[in-house]
């Protein structure tokens, strides 16, 4: 007998992805945009090891919006 | 003055160049690529939209693909010092610009040429397929030639070049913009343009599209990402564009883009041979006239037309003309190989090329005064 069902649903908080220049970024926001994700592109933080860049501020999966990046050859610096 | 010196660089420039030009000036003040404010995102939309559209015209992978440089010269050097090493192996063609021979002579002299047929396209592939070796480095050809107008059969040899596994660059300072050039569909894997020539562009930027790796950098410097690193990566664009890039004139290719695809890159082309092939017509009743190059027909050359007045050195015939206010170029147009093959080293030749803003009354002028010299 069903008694009802329990709808889960994941929720995700604000990520952020480094990629490896503005170009890579504004391709990365658009890709994703495409997607679904709300996104958009930020200076690097400057505790960055490398110094500056830019990363993309998303809210979502960060595995898929990773890997939705990288099937368009978009350079990923970090998460 | 009448401009007909149009392979050296367009001399009248279209109102969506110059609307985007002084777009740029009064709405685009910060640096692309730099900052995370919002005037510097606006000027890196803007780059990025120029990226994307000339990726699109030559059928490149990405707006990531397409580089800025300082010319098509830079571009040139980037690709040939960032592939080859010293003394590999090169093949080019022997209509080659010295942006191509000069680079090439400064790596190696491994240079096999292969010799360009006016008449069979067939036979330039082959001459091509007969040199490449088991280690060569990099093919290399003119899109059209910058003295003749041949164009070049490039997919028949990028399909040489892919079977051998050969990596192609094609040199299209010339023909960019107005030939038909489709790099997945001729398998070109590294494209140099010349924009403010084809586009209608102002001067100072080049264009490098790379489908595949350089294997290194050739000028270093900022480009705005890992500042704390002093090694800088060779990806494509930003290991090319050390130093702030041209917005201005970025954003004037991407009025240029707009401008040849409004017109139709096909009609200003057949405008374009059409003038050429009328003043290859008028001229041949004229028998102190020397051509290199059969009549121009439309699908084999570019609208440039190289030609001597028997007796005469082509700089003389250039000055008559300039007297007249008509502008050509006369000399060895920076091409060494060229005019070795014309047998024109010692005259040079009088090269005339005109864009979509010349007509046939310019034309007709110009052979009427031909016919006084």
């Amino acid at each position: 007998m069903i008694l009802g069902s329990v709808k889960t649903e994941l929720i995700f908080l604000e990520n952020k992805i480094s990629v490896g220049s503005v170009t890579y970024a504004i391709k990365g926001r658009d890709v994703l945009r495409n997607n679904g994700f709300k996104v958009n592109i930020e200076r690097k933080p400057s505790k960055s090891l490398s110094g500056c860049g830019y990363a993309l501020k998303f809210v979502g999966d960060p595995d898929k919006a990773k890997a939705i990046l990288q099937s368009h050859g978009i350079k990923i610096k970090d998460i | 003055m009448i401009y007909l010196d149009n392979a050296a660089t367009s001399g009248v420039k279209p109102k969506e160049v110059k609307n985007r030009v002084i777009y740029s000036l009064d709405n685009l003040c910060a640096n692309p690529g730099r900052g995370g404010h919002k005037a510097s995102l606006a000027a890196a939309e803007a780059v990025y939209e120029v990226r994307d559209k000339l990726s699109s015209f030559f059928g490149a992978g990405g707006a990531e693909k397409v580089a800025f440089t300082a010319n098509c010269t830079h571009a040139l050097n980037f690709v040939i010092k960032g592939v080859l090493k010293a003394g590999d192996h090169a093949v080019v063609s022997d209509l080659e610009h010295n942006a191509v021979m000069r680079p090439l002579k400064a790596v190696t002299d491994n240079v096999s040429v292969a010799e360009v047929s006016f008449f069979d396209d067939d036979k330039t592939a082959e001459s091509f397929k007969s040199l490449i070796k088991d280690d060569t480095g990099l093919v290399i050809c003119t899109a059209a030639s910058n003295v003749t107008g041949k164009i070049l059969p490039l997919k028949k040899i990028g399909r040489i070049c892919k079977e051998k596994g050969v990596p192609f660059l094609v040199d299209a300072a010339q023909g960019g913009g107005v030939i038909p050039i489709d790099m997945k569909e001729m398998n070109i894997d590294y494209l140099c343009l010349a924009p403010h020539k084809g586009f209608y562009a102002p001067m100072s930027t080049g264009v490098l599209i790379a489908e595949k790796s350089i294997g290194k950098t050739l000028i270093e410097g900022g480009n705005g990402t890992d500042s704390l690193s002093l090694i800088q990566s060779a990806v494509m664009p930003g290991g090319f564009e050390s130093g702030t890039v041209g917005l201005p004139t970025i954003c004037g290719i991407g009025g240029g883009v707009d401008f040849v695809n409004r017109r139709g890159r096909k009609n200003i082309y057949d405008h374009e041979t059409s003038l050429i092939s009328r003043l290859y017509d008028r001229l041949s009743s004229l028998e102190k006239v020397i051509f290199y190059t059969p009549r121009p027909e439309n699908g084999s050359f570019a609208p440039v037309l190289s030609f001597n007045v028997s007796g005469k050195n082509s700089e003389e015939v250039a000055a008559t003309l300039d007297r007249r206010n008509i502008a050509v170029r006369a000399g060895f147009h920076c091409a060494k190989s060229a005019h070795e093959k014309l047998k024109t080293t010692d005259v040079g030749a009088v090269r005339v090329s005109p864009s979509i803003f010349n007509g046939i009354n310019e034309i007709d002028y110009l052979y009427e005064i031909i016919k006084k010299i």
